[in-house]
């Protein structure tokens, strides 16, 4: 059974359909890509997976539970099992990056006030800000507000992490020490993530799987690993997209899969 | 040929949906608040000690200050008129009976809920707001606290607990207010005020005056919450967030106070 499963979702923002369509899965231990240009609804998606936003259509499954056919009680025990950072960081601003992270481990673990701050304080060394813990995120740079992020998504081992363009608006070198950080998340806790992002660079380093979605036809065009499709026979668009190219003017729709 | 048709009629449920729908929202988010303290009351509550502290000293120690000013200058202004009526008909003591009784029934409540629906309840709004724009209130929704029980509630419940004190400040300054102006403009000493004071102040009118403050306090929280909550995710969303809270709560006292007098006319209170 898949730790994520995605079935034909719809998204719609009411009469305005976004994407159609939307089928993935999501097995342990994976990264997986969420591609395509900006706008064609790639944080839509993760707002459907995390539960900010219910889809018109379609179903969205952890370990085989229906996330929105649950009552609130088993959405809150599903959602104790993941983990997410959002394009901004959305770090609590009235909150230390320490707070913001014992936040988190106080609702989703039963470690008591001190184990809570020591195992906070581990993962800020682990993302390399044990010497910002007391500092408010208004303090951090762009960088460092993404590093502590991603160290609240992961500080209570949840096995599935969702990341919102972890590297946007970072310079290569720190985007690059990100995708090394996610890469050393999996393997020291085997967590899958399921990442949306635009940036090549990430994609082709670290992601096993992805999916495609399409701004114009609004449904995924390709489903693959990203270096694969890269190599491939694709939709003229992910073709475009994946070589940093301008599209041809009329992409004729057609799905490709990538073995991976 | 097929007969004309005739113009169809809205539906009945169509013409309620549309006269109730605006109401919806801010209906459902006062019932999310009053569960949400039902469960609170009951040892549920989720929000941090640490924040409903920040947020009881933001409504209350710094928000006293202006409240003594604001209700000083109310009464000094109610004495001066009253004074100036008043001593024409040689009745100038009586001056002391019409500021304590129009500070204690009307004044402090609302002008202390007009400072802190200026001040307070704007800071709500915006605070939330941006938080909504920066993605924490999503953030916070991830991790399954909801809004109303971590944002909405302490500061709600902060401004229950603190309008009432705010109010009895507000009583006292608006009093020396009008002491200070009686003593300058009819000679009434300070003591002959206050002894004039006690006799016309009921606890019925204090009374009246805390349960105001109480109804205030709670409408100011609530409408900031609701605004920021509901703001759009951007800058000018926070700017339009922050004056919807503060026109929307002063026109609220004014209308629950109308909605006061009504009551306490009726009751011959």
């Amino acid at each position: 059974m898949s730790l994520l499963a995605v079935n034909q979702l719809v998204m719609q923002f009411g009469d305005r359909l976004i994407q159609k369509d939307v089928s993935l899965k999501v097995e342990k231990g994976c990264i997986f890509a969420v591609m395509g240009g900006s706008g064609c609804g790639k944080s839509t998606l993760l707002k459907h997976l995390v539960g900010l936003l219910p889809p018109a259509a379609g179903t969205v499954t952890y370990d085989g539970v229906d996330f929105w056919a649950s009552d609130d009680a088993e959405r809150s025990r599903l959602r104790s099992g993941f983990g997410m950072l959002f394009q901004s960081a959305a770090l609590w601003s009235s909150m230390t990056v320490l707070e913001n992270i014992c936040l988190p481990l106080s609702r989703q673990t039963r470690l008591d006030g001190k184990q809570r701050e020591a195992k906070a304080r581990e993962v800020l060394e682990w993302v390399e800000l044990g010497e910002f813990a007391d500092f408010y995120p208004s303090s951090l740079s762009g960088g460092m507000k993404k590093r502590a992020g991603l160290a609240r998504a992961i500080a209570a081992e949840p096995p599935l992490l969702f990341l919102d363009e972890p590297s946007a608006g970072l310079d290569p070198i720190s985007s690059r020490r990100l995708d090394d950080l996610i890469l050393d998340i999996r393997h020291r806790t085997g967590a899958a993530v399921v990442f949306v992002s635009h940036e090549l660079p990430s994609l082709f380093a670290i992601a096993d799987d992805g999916i495609f979605l399409d701004a114009d036809s609004k449904q995924p065009i390709a489903h693959g690993c990203p270096r694969e499709l890269a190599r491939q026979d694709v939709h003229p668009t992910v073709h475009a997209f994946l070589h940093r190219e301008v599209p041809p003017p009329a992409a004729a729709p057609a799905t490709a899969k990538a073995t991976s | 040929m097929p007969p004309p048709s005739l113009p169809q009629r809205p539906s009945l449920d169509a013409l309620l949906r549309s006269a109730v729908g605006p109401l919806e929202r801010p209906v459902r988010f006062i019932g999310e608040v009053l569960l949400s303290a039902a469960a609170a009351s009951g040892g549920r509550w989720s929000f941090r000690r640490e924040d409903l502290g920040r947020v009881l000293a933001d409504c209350s120690a710094r928000a006293v200050t202006i409240v003594l000013v604001v209700n000083l200058l109310v009464g000094a202004i109610l004495a001066f008129v009253g004074a100036v009526q008043l001593a024409k008909f040689g009745a100038g003591i009586f001056v002391a009976d019409l500021v304590g009784i129009a500070v204690a029934r009307e004044m402090a409540a609302i002008i202390t809920a007009v400072v802190i629906a200026g001040r307070t309840g704007a800071a709500f709004a915006a605070e939330i707001a941006t938080m909504q724009a920066n993605e924490e209130v999503d953030a916070l929704e991830v991790l399954g606290l909801g809004a109303v029980d971590f944002l909405v509630l302490p500061r709600v419940a902060s401004l229950l607990l603190m309008m009432p004190l705010l109010y009895i400040f507000a009583c006292l300054a608006g009093l020396v207010g009008g002491m200070l102006v009686a003593a300058a403009m009819l000679d009434i000493s300070a003591i002959a005020y206050l002894q004039r004071t006690a006799e016309a102040l009921t606890w019925t009118h204090l009374g009246l005056g805390i349960g105001k403050s109480l109804t205030f306090g709670a409408l100011v929280g609530m409408v900031g919450c609701y605004y920021g909550l509901n703001a759009k995710r951007n800058a000018a969303g926070v700017g339009v967030a922050t004056t919807g809270a503060v026109v929307t709560s002063i026109v609220g006292i004014i209308v629950l106070d109308a909605i006061f007098a009504l009551c306490a006319n009726a009751l011959d209170i």
